[in-house]
């Protein structure tokens, strides 16, 4: 199964759900995390908050590819993106574990395919580096055996491209 | 000289991110003003807060590899602020991971430094440290150790409670010693507005044993909260 989550307006809404079955429209309408740990403790893999992001973690969670198409933050994916991140961890358990060496929650749903971010807007070489290695920490967080990154100069290219 | 401590932990009250600002706030003088951002409704508020401020110190939490998302819009909010008022702040930032290493705030850190180039600002650094949660439990301890000790001097008198509530404030600063140093170091270098690099520390136990202890604490809280009764680490969701 594959997800997009974007940023982007209706035209690109439309033209990835032309694509793809799962496209969350990332347009910042729900609250932030509240850091609850709720989607762990209290109602395993769902948000207390009940607005559209309520179920997020389980959609992600049960993703093999996961697309997200981005502004640029200071080498960091845009605030309403970052929100459904966010609200996700409920995709691992609050058991911890080693993967690359360092502590992480195991995986409520196992390990995934591959992670693809494609981000636009004007970005810094100090930025692209921050964000490819942003990308590369939150493959191994996530469970994805892959990762690309991907900087788009024009935001047409994404008509082309076969996400 | 004005500081303006930014808590980014969307925490009402108790969060790690304010504790560890409060450490850093001990060495730093001049006036010293805290806010705290939690949504948009925060950001005008904090923004005429840093208009006349010489130092920024962020504090919040890593989420996700990164700085939380309201933080970010903030900081959009920010930059706009600072590059139409003509604002060159020094900006220092405490990150705080629930992972035991406190390296894993690296990327949070770059951001943060990208941010200040963006703005035109002066990046000082920062401090990332690892096991948050657990700096936070330790602070509660504390407060119950001292309870203890002053029944204890009660019942039984000082000389008898004394050694035991000495050894326990040794146990809990000496877990949370490297966070210490770093957050007094940092308030040292606001005060001088001085850059002190960045640094990543940790609570001060083995990763295995920070494991195991994170994951019983995860356990009796769901306990409590019911989670545990709820398909706790079911795929079937």
């Amino acid at each position: 199964m594959k997800t997009i989550i974007h940023d982007l307006d209706e035209y690109y809404d439309s033209l990835f759900k032309s694509k793809c079955e799962n496209v969350i429209r990332a347009d910042g309408r729900y609250a932030p995390c509240q850091g609850c740990f709720g989607c762990w403790t209290k109602h395993p893999a769902q948000c207390y908050l009940k607005d559209t992001l309520q179920m997020v973690c389980r959609l992600i969670g049960k993703t093999d590819e996961l697309v997200i198409v981005t502004d640029n933050y200071y080498g960091a994916y845009s605030s309403s993106v970052k929100n459904v991140l966010d609200r996700s961890i409920g995709v691992s358990t609050p058991f911890s574990t080693y993967r690359g060496k360092q502590m992480h929650h195991t995986l409520r749903y196992g390990k995934k395919k591959k992670l693809a971010v494609y981000a636009y807007g004007c970005m810094t070489e100090d930025e692209k580096k921050t964000f490819h290695y942003m990308v590369e920490r939150n493959a191994i967080n996530y469970g994805f055996r892959e990762f690309e990154f991907h900087n788009l100069d024009k935001l047409n290219q994404l008509e082309e491209m076969e996400l | 000289m004005r500081t303006v401590f930014i808590n980014g932990s969307p925490k009402k009250k108790l969060s790690v991110s304010s504790y560890l600002l409060g450490i850093v706030r001990l060495l730093v003088r001049g006036e010293v003003v805290s806010e705290q951002v939690r949504n948009v409704g925060d950001h005008e508020r904090v923004l005429k807060s840093i208009k006349d401020a010489e130092n920024v110190v962020f504090g919040m939490p890593l989420y996700v590899d990164g700085v939380p998302s309201h933080m970010l819009a903030f900081m959009k909010e920010m930059e706009k602020f600072c590059v139409d008022n003509n604002i060159h702040l020094n900006v220092y930032v405490v990150s705080n991971g629930g992972f035991i290493e406190g390296c894993q705030n690296r990327p949070l850190m770059q951001v943060v430094g990208n941010f200040c180039k963006r703005c035109n600002l002066h990046w000082c650094g920062g401090v990332g440290i690892g096991g948050g949660v657990m700096l936070n439990v330790m602070r509660i301890m504390f407060l119950v150790y001292a309870g203890l000790f002053v029944l204890n001097t009660v019942m039984s008198g000082l000389t008898a409670a004394l050694p035991i509530f000495a050894e326990q404030l040794a146990v809990v600063l000496f877990f949370s010693l490297g966070a210490f140093f770093y957050c007094l170091r940092m308030g040292s270098a606001v005060n001088k507005g001085a850059t002190c690099g960045v640094k990543f520390t940790r609570v001060l136990l083995p990763s295995f044993l920070f494991i195991l202890a994170a994951d019983i604490f995860f356990v009796i809280i769901s306990i409590f909260q019911g989670g545990i009764f709820k398909g706790w680490l079911s795929r079937k969701f």
